[in-house]
């Protein structure tokens, strides 16, 4: 046995012979030849350059599967111990690589193709045709504007929640009971809030709400009826699914909290609104950006209730970035186009959650 | 027939003395020889009210038996093209649907004595009514077919047809299920594409005016509009919406409302309701054209005619239901017509079944059904210029074609396989055949000229007068010699989806006008053109067009 080198980290000992080691470059490197000749041999036949007979791109999967097999065998053989470390890894790597990378370079290859699945040429490359398209289209701007106003009203639903997270957090009969109520309308499906709220509810003639809407003095109650009118009511049904997911996160952090804080802050004769504000509020900091950073990919992807109550009208008014791929892409085939504008939002996604994160981070940095 | 309408006939009207005079009246059908009829027509007569008894009209619903015992029963159209057990080994690939249980279900049924006599086997692919467009639009765009037969709407003819998917049908098939039969607007050019023919019917669609005849009876409302007669003509469509603002619906109690217009869309079959007031204007009897110039695929969407339409749609706003907006053509239909709110609605064939079948009806004693409203000025395009004909211009709505069975290229190759889908084909688009789909839940509707013999109906055991209601304006309007057929290009829906979009924008207010409303659509659909590809568009429209 060994006894140099990093004892504390190596459990056996590698006595790499020369031979292995280059049976194991050899096995990694001649692999990678086969795959990437199997895979010009398949792009040379899609291009009609050359006809070997292969009507799907399996081959190039079942190389790639191989290469695969052989980079992580040959780790072990090159490199030992530290081959088998490696191995905890690289297969998950290699998955998430075949998963999620190679899609979205594919995607990319879509996303700048002028491709309408009802075209009799196909995908054609357009470069930059479709960001020309988007650029010039009323509806994606429209709908990223009315995304703005939909990240906006999670300010006043992250007002809601912690006031009802405070509530279920205090002292109350029937907490229990509360919390489980509140609850309910994260369990339903959007689907179903659609049709339930928005087409039975608030059906202008029978629904309770108009009803209800009408005894109040509403003569003619229409939830649906103007732009600002429909957005808001897309944005309260929206809420209501989501607030108590929010609610349930802060009370978790709330309950999290030490209750001596507020006692000593009490004896230093804090009121409650300082106690909150001073002690309650600073603490809760992490768990509300946590909780309004989910809450915001939620919103992000908000498309179903749209889709199902209002179809994005009236003229637009209600209309998601997700909801306008969907028709884009569902009713009219246009399959680069969509693709583009989807990777787009991506983008703006990434970056906007990126300074968001940062600004996150600032804000919880103890001073 | 659809399911609800079937339901109604049972639960309603049929009692068993009623059937039993049903079955007498089949059987001594069966054994009358002397009306001087040959014999085959006498046996073809003898098996369509055989198997109008399976299982008996109000004997509950067919079940998978009674489905194969009719396939079975109407073999004889097979025996006479195909030899016992001529396709064994073939095997074969059905796409289609699985709506409510029907669709496939019966054709698996039905296939099943004509698998045990040909010998060919059949694999199914069962899908729901919203996956079936995403799955034929990626198996044509990625090459991927994989069926053999395919169940499919005429819309789609552009994208199949087109592109030599399709396997050209041969003329044995052509006698066998009696195409000369098929009501005007399901004979060539639907069907065809460049000459050539691919369609097996198994459905027809178009739209219908249903109105409602107590708001013509009731003294108030009258003595407001002046009118005691349906309206036929979109003119007095119009001065009847507007007169009858501020009257009460003489059902409900509530507002009354006139004609209703669907003001949202609905995934492109919107479109197909500003189509019913356009045809009017727009659909010249001397041109087959009216949704694009042939010639140039340039949109007639924002010409005279059309902005006509819209501008119709827009002048009746102010007097259409509250959140009128809001309401896509399932809501005019099925929440507001059917339930008592609104005096006219153009739809298909599914109000006027529901009208008196299903339970959230008000409106079935008072309602009452023609073809489309006409116009008094049709719009000429080869002249530019509106025309007043004699009598007003009709041009009922085909919207949405109807389904069809149609055999893919898959088996162009080899002619036993070939033979072999096209007689499965054929055997359920039999002419027997299709008289118990259109009387029994199917799913399908009538779409021959003889199953509108209500004769046959009224010896199975159904209600005349009923029959005949459900039927006629269907009729009247599929034999239309100024039909407004659908083109079948490829993408039409998109072009039907994008003007959604483009209208709820002129509806809301965006645009301020219906020319420019119109002009922005014209333009969405110019795009489309470009994009699909304008040549081969022409050329496709052009052949859709019979041209």
């Amino acid at each position: 046995m060994s006894i140099e080198g990093d004892l504390l980290h190596v459990v056996t000992p590698d006595d790499l012979s020369p031979k292995r080691v280059a049976f194991g470059r050899a096995i990694i490197w001649g692999s990678a030849a086969a795959l990437a000749l199997v895979a010009l041999a398949q792009t040379m036949q899609v291009a009609g350059q050359l006809d070997l007979g292969f009507t799907t791109w399996r081959p190039t999967l079942y190389a790639y599967i191989l290469w695969a097999v052989a980079l992580c065998w040959g780790q072990v053989l090159t490199r030992g111990e530290q081959g088998k470390r490696v191995l905890f890894v690289l297969p998950a790597a290699l998955f998430v690589v075949s998963l999620v990378v190679f899609p979205l370079l594919f995607g990319l290859l879509i996303a700048f193709s002028d491709w309408n699945l009802s075209s009799p040429t196909g995908r054609k490359f357009n470069g930059l045709g479709n960001v020309r398209q988007m650029w010039g289209d009323p509806f994606y701007w429209n709908a990223l504007a009315n995304m703005v106003w939909y990240s906006l009203a999670i300010i006043v639903e992250y007002a809601i929640a912690f006031g009802l997270a405070l509530l279920l957090n205090a002292q109350i009969r029937g907490r229990k009971f509360f919390r489980v109520a509140f609850l309910m309308p994260l369990m339903l499906s959007p689907v179903a809030v659609s049709w339930m709220i928005g087409k039975s509810m608030m059906e202008i003639r029978f629904g309770p709400l108009a009803r209800l809407a009408r005894a109040l003095g509403w003569d003619n109650p229409s939830f649906f009826g103007s732009a600002e009118v429909a957005r808001a009511t897309i944005m309260m049904m929206d809420s209501w699914t989501y607030i108590p997911f929010m609610m349930i996160m802060i009370l978790a952090g709330l309950q999290a909290i030490p209750r001596e804080l507020q006692e000593a802050a009490r004896v230093d004769g804090a009121s409650a609104w300082r106690g909150f504000w001073e002690v309650t509020f600073p603490l809760m900091l992490p768990v509300s950006i946590t909780a309004i950073l989910i809450r915001l990919i939620f919103k992000l992807k908000l498309a179903d209730i749209i889709i199902n109550v209002t179809s994005g009208g009236p003229g637009g008014a209600t209309d998601s970035v997700t909801s306008f791929i969907f028709r884009e892409y569902r009713d009219r085939s246009n399959v680069g186009y969509g693709t583009l504008l989807a990777m787009v939002y991506l983008v703006l996604i990434v970056i906007a959650m990126t300074i968001l994160m940062k600004l996150a981070e600032r804000w919880t940095r103890p001073r | 027939m659809k399911v609800e309408l079937y339901n109604h006939v049972v639960r309603s009207g049929l009692t068993r003395r009623r059937l039993m005079q049903g079955a007498a009246s089949i059987g001594s059908l069966a054994a009358m020889g002397g009306l001087g009829l040959s014999r085959s027509a006498l046996a073809q007569d003898d098996v369509r009210a055989a198997i109008l008894a399976i299982p008996g009209v109000g004997a509950g619903s067919p079940t998978d038996a009674d489905w194969q015992k009719v396939g079975e029963m109407t073999l004889a159209a097979t025996r006479a093209n195909v030899a016992e057990g001529e396709f064994a080994g073939v095997e074969l690939t059905f796409m289609g649907l699985n709506n409510q249980n029907l669709h496939n279900f019966l054709f698996r049924g039905f296939l099943k004595p004509w698998e045990a006599y040909t010998g060919a086997k059949i694999n199914w692919i069962d899908l729901a009514q919203a996956d079936y467009n995403p799955r034929l639009q990626q198996a044509i765009a990625t090459g991927t077919v994989d069926f053999d037969i395919i169940e499919m709407g005429a819309p789609f003819e552009g994208d199949t047809a087109s592109k030599g998917l399709l396997d050209e049908m041969p003329d044995w098939v052509k006698a066998q299920i009696d195409m000369d039969d098929y009501v005007g607007y399901l004979k060539a050019p639907v069907g065809t594409w460049a000459g050539k023919t691919y369609r097996i019917s198994i459905d027809g669609d178009c739209h219908t005016f249903a109105y409602r005849k107590d708001y013509l009876s009731d003294a108030a409302i009258s003595a407001a509009t002046g009118m005691t007669e349906a309206p036929t003509t979109w003119q007095q469509v119009q001065a009847f919406s507007n007169a009858v603002k501020g009257q009460k619906d003489p059902l409900t109690g509530l507002d009354a409302y006139g004609f209703l217009d669907p003001l949202k869309g609905w995934g492109g079959f919107g479109f197909y309701f500003l189509e019913d007031r356009a045809s009017a204007y727009a659909k010249h009897p001397d041109d087959p054209a009216w949704l694009f110039d042939p010639d140039t695929m340039k949109p007639r969407v924002n010409n005279p005619a059309w902005v006509q339409a819209i501008q119709d749609v827009m002048d009746t706003m102010p007097v259409l239901p509250p959140d009128q907006i809001n309401a896509d053509p399932g809501t005019t239909a099925f929440q507001q017509f059917l339930a008592g709110t609104g005096a006219m609605i153009c739809w298909w064939g599914d109000v006027g079944s529901m009208a008196r079948t299903s339970d959230s009806s008000v409106v079935g004693d008072v309602v009452g059904f023609s073809i489309n409203p006409g116009s008094d000025k049709v719009y000429n395009t080869k002249t530019a210029a509106w025309e007043t004909p004699a009598t007003p211009n009709f041009a009922p709505n085909m919207a949405y074609l109807g389904w069809g069975v149609y055999v893919t290229n898959r088996v162009s190759g080899d002619e036993k396989k070939r033979k072999a889908a096209w007689s499965a084909a054929a055997h359920l688009g039999g002419k027997d055949l299709s008289l118990w789909m259109a009387a029994y839940p199917s799913g399908f509707q009538p779409y021959r000229n003889s199953h509108f013999n209500f004769d046959e109906w009224q010896a199975a055991g159904y209600d005349r007068a009923f029959v005949e209601d459900y039927l006629g304006s269907n009729a009247d309007s599929y034999n239309h010699p100024n039909a407004a057929i659908e083109p079948r290009i490829p993408g039409i829906f998109q072009y039907y989806s994008v003007a959604e979009d483009e209208l709820a924008k002129g509806f809301g207010g965006t645009y301020k006008s219906a020319q420019e409303t119109a002009d922005a659509i014209a333009a969405a659909w110019e795009k489309i053109t470009d994009q699909i590809g304008r040549d081969s568009q022409i050329a496709l429209y052009k052949a859709s067009l019979g041209m």
